[in-house]
């Protein structure tokens, strides 16, 4: 525990009040305890002292001649907003407390206070101060993560899978004279599910290091009936083995879209062979396009096994599959959050509506450019 | 075959050459394989290699890319066509932001990702092999 929080053994407190006998009062109190106690009469001193002694908490007296408490407050979240600050403050200045508190100071403690009251609310005080410390190296340790995720997915995964598999190609080249028909037959199931292996280590890594908002700066103008015409295409093969059909009902014209063609592209095949995934034999599945006075609007729709009810919110994040994929099919779990990421990236939007054992439908909506 | 052909691989994990290299062997190559970029160099410098295969993640980073541009800087050693393998051209735009996914590192060469199909890796090696040859009779 002691590595994700970076709170010092010894807490360090510092009291920043002009009257002496309340410094002098909280140094008694605080010093009998673990804590590092260090006080200033006065804000601007006060604020010289916090930069060099860097504490965990400050209590901070509202009313003090020259620089006045809110001022100091304010000084201390523009150093370093993860300081836990106290306010002291008089009976009648309570409403100030709460105008502190309002502006992020953690709690205020009246005056006069006993010391039972003070040790309170400084023990709280500093697990915030833990807690915040805590929550910022979680964040950044995933953050580092994620950066790093991509180096070590890459190395630790696809370096031994590339080696087996090239020494596999090697294998089925030398032996090539004496293997048998269903010898060469595994051979190439071994080396198909190595390289659909390596295919899906490189679709999670696009997901994790690729910035997919990189791709508005290849923006064109796009004429969406050839893209999905395209797509269609291109799922077709999978379809027809499932005999499934897929039709595109194309509108009479559409305006041109400002978009990135492959990425768009790669997001409708994505819809597409989805829909052929979760279809039963036989299947249909319609893709159609609407022009709307603000955007376009295309649709996939199936008659295939529908989404379940608990699914229906998740099927958008990464790695999350529905349950109700069909007997033979695989699902990485990441089609439909890259194409959401793609969508997102157009400034469009991208919907679902389903119903368990009817099918369903996508639905994204894609601007039209203020230009047309 | 008239003359001999020599390759060279630079690439750090010996397994993953054994592969390559057999392939290539097969296919007639006299293959030299070196684990690191100092014994990369070293090599280069005992013989004259016909073409360099070059993996470009070694060591603790992408040494490879450091080998390609300390060999780009070399008016003899550059001549040698390369041929770079690579299990991350997926994260090349990642590493290299702002370069298309194959960022020349040097004027000759052609870039593949690991695995490489047999049939695909030898194609590419006669081709640059071929370019290399006009090159030198065009001179």
């Amino acid at each position: 525990m002691e590595n994700i929080s970076n709170l010092t053994e010894f807490p360090k407190i510092l009291v920043i009040d002009d009257e002496e006998i309340v410094r002098e009062s909280c140094l008694r109190i605080l010093q009998k305890q673990d804590y590092q106690v260090k006080t200033a009469p006065d804000g601007s001193s006060g604020l010289d002292l916090l930069k060099e002694y860097q504490p965990d908490l400050v209590l901070v007296d509202l009313k003090m001649p020259g620089m006045s408490g809110f001022e100091v407050l304010e000084e201390i979240y523009s150093i370093d907003a993860t300081i836990v600050t106290i306010v002291i403050t008089g009976f009648a200045t309570v409403n100030s407390a709460v105008e502190a508190m309002k502006k992020g100071t953690y709690d205020f403690i009246p005056k006069p206070f006993n010391p039972d009251e003070l040790r309170l609310i400084i023990h709280r005080g500093l697990e915030r101060r833990k807690l915040v410390l805590e929550t910022i190296s979680l964040r950044n340790e995933k953050e580092l993560l994620r950066e790093h995720f991509a180096a070590i997915v890459s190395h630790e995964l696809k370096s031994p899978l590339g080696a087996v598999q090239q020494n596999l190609y090697a294998l089925v080249e030398d032996l090539e004279p004496v293997l048998t028909e269903t010898q060469k037959d595994k051979m190439k199931r071994l080396q198909k599910r190595i390289q659909d292996l390596v295919k899906l280590i490189n679709t999670w890594l696009r997901v994790i290091s690729v910035d997919i908002t990189n791709i508005q700066e290849h923006f064109g103008q796009i004429a969406l009936i050839p893209l999905i015409t395209n797509a269609v295409e291109t799922v077709e093969p999978t379809a027809v083995r499932k005999d499934i059909t897929i039709s595109f009902q194309k509108p009479e014209a559409l305006s041109q879209i400002v978009g990135d063609e492959g990425t768009l592209t790669e997001a409708i095949v994505n819809l597409l062979t989805n829909s052929v995934k979760y279809s039963k034999l036989g299947g249909k599945i319609v893709i159609s396009v609407q022009q709307n006075p603000a955007d376009i609007q295309i649709s996939v729709s199936d008659n295939g096994v529908g989404i379940a009810e608990e699914d229906i919110n998740f099927i958008f994040a990464d790695f999350y599959r529905g349950k109700n994929l069909p007997e033979g099919e695989r699902s990485s779990g990441l089609g439909l959050s890259i194409t959401k990421r793609i969508i997102e990236a157009h400034h469009g939007s991208i919907n679902v509506d389903s119903e368990v054992g009817k099918g369903s439908v996508f639905t994204i909506k894609l601007p039209l450019s203020e230009i047309n | 075959m008239a003359k001999e052909i020599k390759i060279l691989i630079v690439d750090d994990d010996p397994d993953y050459v054994e592969g390559i290299q057999s392939t290539l062997i097969n296919a007639g190559y006299a293959v030299d394989a070196a684990y690191n970029p100092k014994a990369g160099f070293e090599a280069l410098e005992s013989k004259k290699y016909d073409l360099l295969l070059l993996d470009i993640m070694m060591g603790r980073g992408a040494e490879g890319v450091m080998m390609a541009r300390k060999i780009n800087k070399d008016p003899v050693l550059r001549e040698i066509p390369v041929l770079i393998i690579t299990g991350i051209r997926e994260q090349m735009a990642f590493l290299f932001p702002g370069q298309p996914v194959h960022p020349r590192f040097l004027p000759t060469d052609e870039l593949l990702e690991k695995p490489v199909d047999p049939d695909l890796l030898l194609e590419k090696v006669s081709h640059l092999l071929e370019l290399a040859e006009e090159k030198k009779t065009n001179e």
